[in-house]
């Protein structure tokens, strides 16, 4: 197989980096407000949210983006299939991240939030200063987790007719007749990204400073 | 006659069907030195809590030097919640050091000392530090300023939870069990911090299993048993001379391991 | 815009035949893959390190890699190495495959969990390896990895949709084409998706139950 096919292969895996971290951080952006939802207590809010992530992760992402492709130009949104692929991915990936990050706020050990109550700060004080950051460090590994799902996860929005790493190798695969090599350079590829990611992401945890044993 | 600073009236706390303290009626006075000995189960630990307001008492009242926090009880029984800011405002009169040592892992010392001055009481960070500083010098850990929890032993991060409560110059400090998440060799640094703080006139309610310290620093003891308190009073008469035969058996237990001081 | 739900119900024995080849496809591929990924964990565990590391990289690249990309492999590279395969067929083995790398892990972690003392006791009282095996490790790895297999289970289940795209017909595909051709592109997937959530929150609520009746097997308290 030659260079050139490879190249075009890490080209369009650009695209693949670039959609899964806009969707990553969109998504986690949703998920603090439906964490927030679900963390209100009040039932207006907490049915909602558990709606969102009960739809999100029982439902197949090929379904999803099928859903939102179609859907949208259905009722007046015309956006260029690149949009509805990342909305779709978004908010996948945001009801996973919610998930996660409840757990997060449920692991915080319950003494450290008390001794925040003997000192005098008040309940928003505790939040700000004590609950979300401990949260935010416990649910760290499994941020990283998801980015590296939502990278994998990327491959089906080849089926929207977006040229990334996996639909390139579906054409090249097709005009070639070397599926064997393509498929497999691309399989490579994700490896290598999903392994860097996972390096970094460890690099990240050990520099943050003390996680709650 | 002052003002107890800590005032107990028939406390009652039920966890669903068990419970836990028993109808407890008590008088911290100002400037003693209390430990509350008993055996497990005996709900030292909740009472500590309930006079902390971390833990609601099903009945009965708790005063902080006269002011009655967390639920006001009138004589016909009927409980009434105090409102949030009036209970911190109590409660801020009091320190509490945990079994757990309770530091923010992701706070050095000096940022968990200085904290609460930072948030709650908006004292700038220079002098905050500088008030902070002053307090770790004073358990010994000036050079620790800048570690992390993880980067410190037990004794340690105890020492640095004392100064973090002393930090807000608290009128009484509440002990719970302090030494018994530590490795024998460290309790000493922390006891003697304690040591100190009673030699200089501080209230304290101390929750341990350390007799010795009880012999010697305590003023009062209190023998609690089942939730009820069966025996109150200074350590001649609690430890040398047993006068009722429950706490007989529980110090039978300590001899046998070896306290000699109580015999 | 209209919300036609009879394009639906003229529909239903393809739908029902779609429905049956995701399910079918899904249990098939679900036991291969637990059965698959025990006797590679128990392989990995027993079996020496050198087949410990090769398994270890071949499942690290199967977890590592798109689903979609493995079944490509499968169904329009295979023929260059002498496995022709329908798509059903293929389908079945891609997922089964991928399925048994993480049942290997979750095994493998389940192994690792049952405390070494309990092993090292059996070794004690004279029992070999594979009685060790059978009435030390199995029985208390039950418990243990019961949640994560029911949730590798339901994984599955929703991957089955990815095989609509090498042409098996499935329920994915069988909705898609029903949408396209009568132009009902909505109901369509909207019954699609209700199909998975439903199914998805019906096998959830049964493993939960099946968790809690079997807690009283529980060998130890964690």
């Amino acid at each position: 197989m030659s260079t050139k096919l490879f190249e075009l292969l890490l080209q369009a895996s650009i695209y693949t980096v670039t959609i899964s971290m806009v969707s990553i951080l969109i998504g986690f952006a949703i998920a603090i407000i439906v964490s927030a939802m679900l963390l209100s207590r009040q039932r207006l809010f907490v049915l909602p949210g558990q709606i969102f992530i009960s739809f999100f992760r029982g439902v197949p992402l090929l379904v999803q983006l099928l859903l939102i492709y179609n859907l949208l130009p259905v009722i007046g949104i015309n956006v260029p299939s690149i949009v509805a692929a990342i909305v779709g991915l978004s908010l996948c990936t945001a009801a996973y991240q919610a998930e996660n990050l409840r757990g997060g706020f449920a692991s915080v050990p319950s003494g450290l939030v008390e001794s925040a109550e003997m000192v005098g700060l008040t309940p928003i004080q505790i939040f700000r200063r004590i609950k979300a950051p401990i949260a935010l460090r416990l649910t760290f590994p499994a941020l990283v987790n998801e980015a590296i799902l939502i990278l994998k996860a990327s491959s089906l929005v080849s089926v929207v007719g977006i040229v990334e790493l996996t639909r390139m190798a579906q054409d090249l695969a097709g005009s070639t007749f070397l599926p064997l090599e393509i498929f497999a350079s691309a399989g490579l590829i994700y490896l290598a990204i999903n392994w860097i990611v996972a390096l970094a992401g460890g690099l990240i945890e050990r520099s943050l400073p003390g996680v709650p044993r | 006659m002052s003002v107890p600073a800590i005032a107990v009236k028939n406390l009652v706390k039920t966890f669903g069907d068990s419970t836990v303290l028993n109808g407890i009626d008590l008088d911290i006075a100002q400037g003693q030195v209390s430990c509350v000995i008993g055996p497990s189960g005996s709900g030292k630990s909740t009472l500590l809590r309930c006079m902390a307001f971390l833990e609601e008492s099903t009945k009965g009242t708790i005063a902080i030097n006269g002011e009655v926090l967390g639920f006001a009880e009138n004589a016909k029984g009927v409980r009434e919640r105090l409102p949030a800011a009036a209970n911190r405002r109590i409660r801020a009169q009091i320190g509490m050091v945990f079994q757990q040592f309770n530091l923010w892992p992701h706070m050095t010392a000096l940022g968990n000392v200085s904290e609460a001055l930072k948030t709650v009481h908006k004292i700038n960070r220079k002098d905050a530090e500088e008030r902070a500083m002053a307090q770790l010098a004073k358990v010994g850990l000036g050079g620790r300023a800048n570690h992390y929890p993880s980067q410190l032993s037990g004794g340690q991060q105890q020492r640095v939870a004392i100064a973090r409560a002393l930090a807000l110059n608290p009128k009484i400090m509440l002990f719970d069990e302090p030494t018994s998440s530590l490795d024998p060799e460290l309790t000493g640094e922390v006891l003697n911090v304690m040591r100190d703080l009673a030699a200089e006139g501080m209230t304290m309610v101390v929750v341990s299993h350390e007799i010795g310290f009880a012999a010697t620093v305590g003023q009062q003891i209190i023998f609690l048993d089942h939730g009820k308190v069966l025996f109150t009073g200074p350590p001649q008469e609690v430890f040398k001379r047993p006068r009722n035969p429950r706490l007989e058996q529980f110090l039978d237990t300590y001899i046998d391991r070896g306290a000699s001081m109580l015999l | 815009m209209t919300f036609d739900i009879n394009v639906i119900f003229s529909h239903l024995p393809e739908i029902a035949s779609g429905a049956c080849v995701t399910i079918v496809i899904w249990i098939v591929a679900a036991l291969a893959a637990a059965v698959l990924g025990f006797l590679v964990a128990v392989a990995r565990r027993f079996g020496g390190v050198i087949l410990d590391r090769v398994f270890g990289i071949v499942i690290a690249v199967l977890r590592g890699t798109p689903f979609l990309i493995q079944i490509f492999l499968v169904y329009y590279g295979g023929p260059f190495v002498g496995l022709s395969l329908d798509p059903i067929p293929a389908g079945v083995v891609g997922l089964s495959i991928y399925g048994a790398a993480y049942f290997s892990e979750i095994f493998r972690s389940g192994f690792a969990a049952v405390p070494k003392g309990h092993i090292e006791a059996g070794l004690c009282v004279g029992l070999t390896h594979t009685q060790i095996v059978r009435r030390i490790l199995l029985p208390e790895m039950t418990m243990l990895v019961l949640p994560p297999s029911l949730n590798m289970t339901i994984i599955l289940m929703k991957e089955t949709a990815v095989l609509s795209i090498i042409t098996v017909p499935e329920l994915t595909a069988t909705l898609s084409a029903i949408g396209s051709q009568q132009y009902a592109f909505v109901e369509a997937l909207f019954v699609l998706a209700l199909f998975y959530w439903g199914l998805v929150e019906i096998t959830g609520w049964l493993g939960r139950l099946a968790e809690t009746k079997l807690t009283r097997f529980r060998f130890f308290h964690i």
